[in-house]
């Protein structure tokens, strides 16, 4: 297929046209609920992985532990709105603060330690958010989970059906895209993926690598603190079990399916093969794990750039 | 009351130690976060489950049948997983891998045995006997006994033997190593099977002695080698079974006297905290990257 068509200003623009035009009428045609359950649940996902993917596929740096600051946000909103009986709108700006400050103090180390190091520190936060969460009964209701989270408010619209949280969604997942899309253009974005490409030469050319390091993944949390409130409102409750590492492995899977790097969009077709293939494996639970694993081995062997991978990682 | 919990947790420590050792070997060698690790010696232990309380056969053998297992299963990983991704620019996607491997393990082990927890028998009869004025249990001593003898033999393979030199080139330098003849496959894949065997044998002895085990002991058993072998001193055998010990005794001494529900969180932050302090920890040699 000729691609340079999509890659003129003009195609880029019809396509780009048509895509928000479809994605703003999809609940027009989607008129089964279980459908747009999925649709809502994959910008979800595509929120979290767009996140993600400035972490890890700008960057370089390998999360395990994203799903604990999705947690964060969750569980933010759900205390604030509770017991607080604060707004949404609101809880949702605190759930991403405090998601971007808890990811600022989880990548101060990688001043020190080298890349695998960090790992295991992302690794060993995830769990320990999803133990506390679970032991600190007082504050979260441990295994339970937080219930009744209230219906969102948005300047007096009130946040009820599915068709509602697919627009209230979309409009995160459009800023999401639009301010990643900002940072990646300026020299912040080239600078993320200098220390991806060669770290050390990164840090000879004068790129301070510890702060744009750290900055890269703060900012990748703010967006999972961000889905996490979403996921708060819209299912009405969290639990720990939202967050376990398997969820965190499902997100770089979704990453890297899609494709790493400079592609902003790439992550989304790893979204949507993912989160498709759960529905229709659902049948098959007890083989989830095992499927998970074995996408995860066999495209990093065959194609370590995923789908739309600009770049293979780390080569 | 102190002394005793000090005793089991130098039992556990050892224990810990067993396990720690596999691990930090490969790292040693490979410089690869075995993420597998965990769950293919809870694979072997529950092999030995099965022959223990199906089969009946006597526990050596039964040890030894599951340790072979388990072995094989580490050696099998390797060579399909990791050793396409050997070359140090795959470090982190080989880390992907190996998780996607832990995976597959844990979901196989969950399609025969369930997650649920299942009580493992004790291999020794479970009586108490006082030593110095302690309470301790049978099979906390031979725990112990065995733990370590795995340890000294394998310390005296590893300084005495041309397999355990062999090794100890690879890990230094793997081009050197290979430009010398030494084959490499062949060392990583012997130190991936003696790995998984020292873990099941530590597995079934933890699990004997606590007379209990389930799947989810695999991953919790990754993080705690993991945390061991980070503050020994990673790729160290000396750092290993320090960090064994360590996390052994602060484990009981945690659980007894702070709080049973935060033990894992506790022990989890004492590896971040490590990271943070000293990344080579107590044993380790400093680490410098080459240009």
């Amino acid at each position: 297929m000729d691609m340079s068509f999509f890659e003129s200003k003009m195609g880029r623009g019809l396509l780009f046209g048509g895509l928000t035009i479809c994605l703003l009428l999809t609940p027009t045609f989607v008129t089964d609920i279980y459908i747009l359950s999925i649709f809502n649940l994959m910008i979800i996902y595509a929120i979290l992985c767009m996140g993600l993917n400035l972490i890890l596929g700008f960057t370089g740096l390998l999360s395990l532990g994203h799903a604990a600051f999705y947690g964060i946000g969750a569980y933010t909103t759900a205390i604030l709105m509770t017991r607080f009986g604060f707004g949404f709108v609101a809880a949702f700006c605190a759930s991403a603060v405090l998601a971007m400050i808890a990811g600022i103090i989880i990548a101060l180390p990688t001043r020190k330690v080298r890349g695998d190091y960090f790992c295991l520190i992302t690794l060993a936060f995830g769990e320990i958010f999803r133990l506390v969460a679970t032991s600190w009964i007082e504050f979260t209701r441990g295994a339970m989970g937080i219930v009744g989270i209230p219906i969102p408010k948005i300047f007096g619209l009130q946040i009820v059906t599915e068709t509602h949280f697919y627009y209230l969604g979309l409009g995160i997942l459009t800023f999401t895209y639009l301010t990643l899309r900002a940072i990646t253009k300026t020299r912040y974005g080239r600078a993320f993926i200098a220390i991806r490409e060669d770290e050390l030469a990164a840090d000879t050319m004068g790129i301070n690598t510890s702060i744009y390091k750290i900055m890269a993944f703060s900012i990748g949390c703010l967006y999972a603190g961000m889905a996490g409130s979403f996921l708060a409102v819209y299912q009405t409750a969290v639990t720990p079990s939202n967050f376990r590492l398997e969820e965190s492995c499902l997100m770089i899977i979704m990453v890297i399916v899609g494709g790493m790097g400079r592609n902003l969009f790439a992550p989304l077709a790893g979204v949507a093969v993912m989160t498709v293939a759960t529905e229709v494996f659902r049948s098959t639970a007890e083989y989830r794990m095992l499927i998970i694993g074995l996408i995860m081995i066999l495209v990093l062997l065959i194609r370590p750039q995923g789908i739309f991978g600009s770049s293979s990682f780390k080569n | 009351m102190l002394g005793e919990v000090i005793l089991v947790g130098v039992m556990v420590g050892a224990v810990y130690a067993l396990v720690t050792v596999g691990y930090s070997m490969v790292f040693g060698i490979l410089k690869l976060m075995n993420f597998a690790h965990g769950d293919t010696y809870i694979f072997g232990t529950l092999i030995c489950l099965t022959l223990l309380a199906k089969y009946n056969i006597h526990p050596v053998l039964a040890i030894l049948i599951a340790a072979i297992a388990g072995g094989g299963l580490a050696f099998l990983v390797e060579l399909l997983v990791y050793r396409r991704l050997r070359a140090p620019q795959h470090r982190l996607i080989s880390m992907i891998t190996a998780l996607g491997a832990a995976y597959v393990v844990q979901n196989i082990s969950e399609l025969q045995w369930g997650n649920q927890v299942m009580s493992f028998p004790s291999i020794v009869e479970s009586k108490f006997v006082t030593l110095l004025g302690l309470q301790v249990s049978v099979t906390h001593i031979i725990t112990l006994f065995v733990a370590v003898l795995c340890i000294a033999v394998l310390i005296l393979f590893m300084r005495y033997s041309r397999y355990g030199k062999a090794i100890d080139c690879v890990s230094q330098d793997m081009d050197a190593a290979s430009l010398m003849g030494i084959p490499i496959n062949r060392v990583v894949s012997s130190v991936y099977f003696m790995g998984g065997v020292l873990g099941v044998v530590g597995g079934v002895l933890y699990s004997s002695a606590y007379n209990a085990v389930s799947l989810g002991m695999g991953f919790r058993g990754t993080l705690i080698a993991f945390t061991a072998a980070v503050i020994g001193g990673i790729g160290s055998l000396g750092g290993a079974l320090l960090g064994g010990m360590i996390l052994g005794l602060s484990e009981n001494l945690i659980g007894v006297y702070v709080s049973s529900s935060y033990r894992d969180p506790l022990l989890y932050s004492l590896l971040i905290i490590m990271l943070l302090v000293k990344p080579t920890g107590i044993l380790g040699n400093s680490d410098q990257t080459k240009v």
